[in-house]
């Protein structure tokens, strides 16, 4: 035996012991999983099957959805009109003589605010009247129950619209009852 | 081995999740996707490719076209663009707004800065932004919209409107997504190139359509036969080198034809929920109502 394989004969065997994993290890992986964590919270949509990259969440796609359209629905206020409220007031809103008064320039419609006229379809309207000094006693039923507030807030709309000289658009949040 | 099981127990779990991760979650995700309306519309999507489309995506699964052609549209970002549709009637005061919004367009005179109108003359972060932007300008008696703009290399390419998402391959089996892009992205194509007979004369003869491309001709998929009584509606169109002898023409075989329709059906552009794209032709509403839904007391009911 040559003298330079005496030194490693003295050596012991290579052998794997257990230790103990170094505390910064611990907090190391601690803080990725945290940033791990906050990253897929920010950018992972949680898993949504609606959201797909460049967006991050689904308000975040919202933020491109188009804008609700700011006047109001007169559209469907006139379809309702006309299916429902023109066959006692008529298309043109001249009413009926014996069967409903006149919207058209109506003191009752060309009003400043929305509260007085909104609660005749609302709630309905009995008894006496005077419109355009004209008197009239007769009763109209609610149509609260049977119609939405978005589909009442619409006719009212359409009203104000055609036959009153000011308008201001009728709110749905004016309507709820 | 020592802790055989453990090696194991490892293995195994490292399997279980890649396949948790791509089999099962997917599957969770999207296996109950449906026909849903598309964004702002009662329109449903995707409709579904038709008879003769579906036989062309056997045939563009049987001629390999994935391998070279993907069908994904990637997006990096998205904008608003504010675009000025009409100036009003008061053109300084509309100019004004325009300066007013963007200043860069700020130094030209009124005259050059309404010109060209539908124009682009602003980019904003999101709707949220355009809305002030839109509401300034309509104060100046203009009129504007809002577009929804995606932004990325690909759309700029014009390979599409907006990103692809997994709704749009719903009516597809299996679908032909492809990873490599060695002719360009299909997803859109019948948007791009709607033209049947383009179609046509681009397989039977890809680089006279095509200055340099790398396709393949797919001849194979046409016949040259003797012209009979008269020659055939659908006869291919080509000259030079490539024109049959006379008396012959060129006609697509049934394969060509329902790869081409196939290919005409390709269109991702319909705006989605988790894809919010503005059509081209939609416009924003107007706040303004149109003239005939409003009466005059006297005015006569108009006809339905």
């Amino acid at each position: 035996m040559s003298a330079e394989y005496q030194n490693t004969t003295t050596e012991s065997e290579p052998a794997s012991t257990l230790t103990a994993v170094p505390v910064w290890l611990i907090v190391v992986t601690l803080l990725l999983v945290y940033w791990g964590a906050v990253f897929f919270d920010q950018h992972g949509g949680w898993f949504s099957r609606r959201v797909y990259g460049p967006y991050v969440s689904i308000p975040d796609a919202e933020r491109f959805y188009p804008l609700p359209a700011s006047g109001p629905d007169l559209k469907r206020g006139r379809a309702l009109f006309e299916s429902n409220c023109a066959l006692c007031h008529n298309t043109d809103g001249m009413g009926k003589p014996g069967q409903a008064p006149v919207l058209a320039g109506s003191e009752w419609v060309t009003t400043e605010g929305v509260n007085r006229i909104i609660r005749i379809p609302l709630v309905g309207l009995n008894g006496p009247l005077k419109v355009k000094d004209q008197d009239w006693n007769l009763s109209m039923a609610g149509m609260g129950a049977a119609y939405s507030d978005e589909d009442l807030a619409a006719v009212l709309s359409y009203i104000r619209a055609s036959w009153a000289t000011r308008h201001r658009r009728s709110r749905r949040k004016t309507s709820k009852r | 081995m020592k802790s055989g099981a453990l090696v194991f127990l490892v293995a195994f779990m490292a399997l279980a999740a890649s396949w948790g991760g791509f089999v099962l979650a997917p599957q969770v995700q999207l296996s109950r996707s449906v026909q849903t309306n598309a964004l702002g519309s009662s329109d449903l999507y995707p409709l579904g490719r038709p008879g003769l489309a579906k036989q062309g995506l056997e045939v563009y699964r049987a001629n390999g076209c994935v391998y070279c052609h993907s069908q994904q549209v990637v997006q990096e970002g998205t904008l608003c663009e504010i675009v000025l549709t009409e100036a009003g009637t008061n053109a300084a005061a509309a100019a004004a707004a325009v300066a007013k919004l963007n200043s860069a367009l700020g130094t030209g005179d009124a005259k050059s800065l309404l010109a060209g109108l539908p124009k682009m003359i602003l980019q904003v972060a999101d709707m949220n932004a355009a809305g002030p932007a839109l509401k300034t300008l309509e104060a100046a008696g203009a009129k504007a919209e809002a577009r929804v703009a995606p932004q990325g290399a690909d759309i700029a390419r014009g390979w599409g409107k907006r990103r692809t998402v997994a709704q749009d391959y719903l009516a597809d089996y299996p679908v032909q997504l492809g990873s490599r892009r060695i002719g360009p992205d299909l997803a859109n194509v019948g948007l791009r190139s709607p033209d049947a007979g383009w179609h046509l004369r681009h397989l039977y003869a890809p680089q006279n359509e095509v200055q340099g491309s790398l396709m393949p001709p797919y001849r194979f998929l046409f016949e040259t036969r003797k012209i009979g009584k008269e020659a055939a509606p659908d006869a291919l169109k080509v000259s030079g080198k490539l024109s049959p002898p006379p008396g012959y023409e060129i006609v697509p075989r049934p394969e060509a034809t329902a790869l081409v329709a196939y290919l005409q059906s390709l269109r991702a552009d319909m705006p989605l929920e988790e894809a919010p794209l503005t059509p081209p032709a939609a416009t924003v509403a107007s706040t303004n109502a149109p003239a005939s839904l409003t009466n005059a007391p006297t005015a006569t009911p108009a006809a339905k």
